[in-house]
């Protein structure tokens, strides 16, 4: 993508009268890290990037930010907030439009056709992060790493994040101004691993998922980056009734996990980033593609597709599948 | 496990339906498994799915979420969400290795006194089966 054409368009519809602010990438401050970046004016939109590093959902900023009451004689804001998305957090938007987490006038979307985005701990793995800044573009079907005046091929199969392998909507499903072409999607990967922990027994099963909620430091990261995990008042924040004890045990973690899992079904678009940022290496993506694709194979429902759909969980079929009924 | 293994079943049952029809096996006098403990709830649909896994933590062998048959439902469609999501809930407590036998629902309407025996006999015989449940039931804790 054209990053003078981006950031051109972001100083326009940073510079609107009915923009409060935009939320876009922009490198961090060492290494392959990329930061959120909130610009409220045109001189703003210069640091602006599109990477293969900018794997962050920005969605999440849509509902994430605290709303102060407004004094006395003074108008809210009621300005539009807009947004660059990719085409999983395109999805999120959608989501959100669904669940009237947001209102369509309230947003001004930008969307960026994305061609896959970089695993930064696989990247690490094979080329160490130095304090450096490094930069990442794409190159043809591969990426090519620019650190320090020198120039890397990456393969793309080497660094691709998991999350991209089996991507089927790199462009985004809403917006309002399309940066760049269109990218053709790519042929879908199996999942091996749902599939690999569908192949196991019960026991198996079990004795895998220990093994990872075990891990859990219950830091709620997973809750607190998910654009749609976004509930005023969460179950696991509330004490009266205690849903999920706070205690950091197996067994509330297993409680916690599911729950956070369920709740997410049939709303999740795989945007990876619960697992992206868990501190304890939880593959929590495993949980949510598994309840997603239950839910598009089982009930022919996919979220963060149409805007005017129903919610999955607040709706139902007369002829859902009742198979598992005695 | 040992073969006098006794399970404790926790049921939801609807109260206008299947609420009814165990009254009715009570009423008729049909034996069945002494295992369950019935909770009545106003309607299937009210079961948040979150009740079966903590009735699991708490030491629950298995669950039985019964409502009324489909189109049946005292609240026209309660029954319907409860399907969808308690639908969800057991493919996804599957995934993370609860043996699928522990989790059951059915639908009993209140002149099924029969079915409700034999839905309690079946969902026994299963966590029998299944054995007590370790997984992540909580733990009392040594302090």
């Amino acid at each position: 993508m054209d990053l003078e054409q981006l950031r051109k368009t972001a100083a326009e519809v940073a510079s609107r009268e009915d923009v409060k602010y935009l939320v876009g990438w922009k490198p961090g401050t060492y290494g392959y890290r990329v930061a959120p970046a909130f610009i409220e004016n045109a001189d703003g939109a210069a640091e602006l990037i599109f990477s293969p590093l900018c794997t962050a959902n920005l969605a999440t900023y849509l509902t994430l930010v605290e709303e102060l009451p407004v004094p006395r004689g003074q108008e809210p804001d009621d300005r539009k907030i807009a947004l660059m998305v990719k085409g999983c957090d395109s999805r999120a938007v959608t989501q959100l439009l669904v669940e009237k987490g947001i209102e369509r006038d309230e947003v001004v979307i930008i969307g960026c056709p994305c061609p896959g985005m970089i695993d930064d701990c696989l990247l690490a793995e094979k080329y160490p992060e130095t304090e450096e800044p490094a930069e990442v573009k794409w190159d043809g079907e591969d990426f090519l790493l620019i650190r320090g005046g020198e120039e890397t091929k990456v393969a793309r199969d080497e660094v691709l994040a998991e999350k991209c392998r089996l991507c089927r909507y790199p462009n985004p499903v809403v917006s309002d101004i399309t940066l760049g072409e269109e990218v053709e999607t790519w042929e879908l990967g199996e999942d091996q691993g749902v599939k690999e922990i569908e192949g196991k027994g019960v026991d198996e099963r079990a004795e895998y998922w220990a093994e990872q909620f075990d891990k859990c430091v219950r830091c709620y990261s997973c809750r607190n980056v998910c654009p749609l995990c976004y509930c005023q008042d969460c179950i696991l924040d509330r004490l009266n009734p205690t849903w999920v004890n706070r205690s950091v045990n197996f067994s509330e973690n297993t409680a916690f996990n599911i729950a956070r899992a369920f709740h997410l079904a049939g709303r999740c678009i795989e945007c990876g980033e619960c697992e992206r940022v868990c501190p304890a290496n939880i593959p929590l993506g495993k949980l949510n593609r598994k309840l997603a694709r239950e839910v598009r194979d089982k009930y022919g429902f996919e979220p963060g597709v149409d805007p005017d759909a129903e919610p999955f969980q607040a709706s139902f079929k007369p002829d859902d599948p009742e198979d598992f009924i005695l | 496990m040992s073969a006098d293994f006794e399970p404790n079943i926790v049921a939801f049952l609807c109260n206008w339906c299947s609420y009814a029809g165990a009254d009715l096996a009570g009423t008729s006098r049909v034996n069945y498994p002494s295992n369950i403990q019935i909770i009545r709830v106003m309607c299937s649909g009210r079961v948040n799915p979150l009740y079966v896994v903590n009735a699991l933590q708490q030491g629950a062998d298995g669950v039985l979420v019964s409502g009324c048959h489909p189109g049946d439902c005292h609240y026209m469609e309660g029954n319907y969400y409860a399907r969808r999501r308690l639908g969800m809930l057991k493919d996804l407590m599957e995934f993370v290795g609860v043996d699928p036998k522990r989790f059951h629902m059915s639908w009993v309407s209140a002149s099924e006194g029969h079915k409700w025996k034999e839905v309690v006999e079946k969902t026994v015989e299963d966590a029998k089966e299944a054995g007590p449940f370790e997984g992540f039931r909580r733990r009392q804790i040594d302090w």
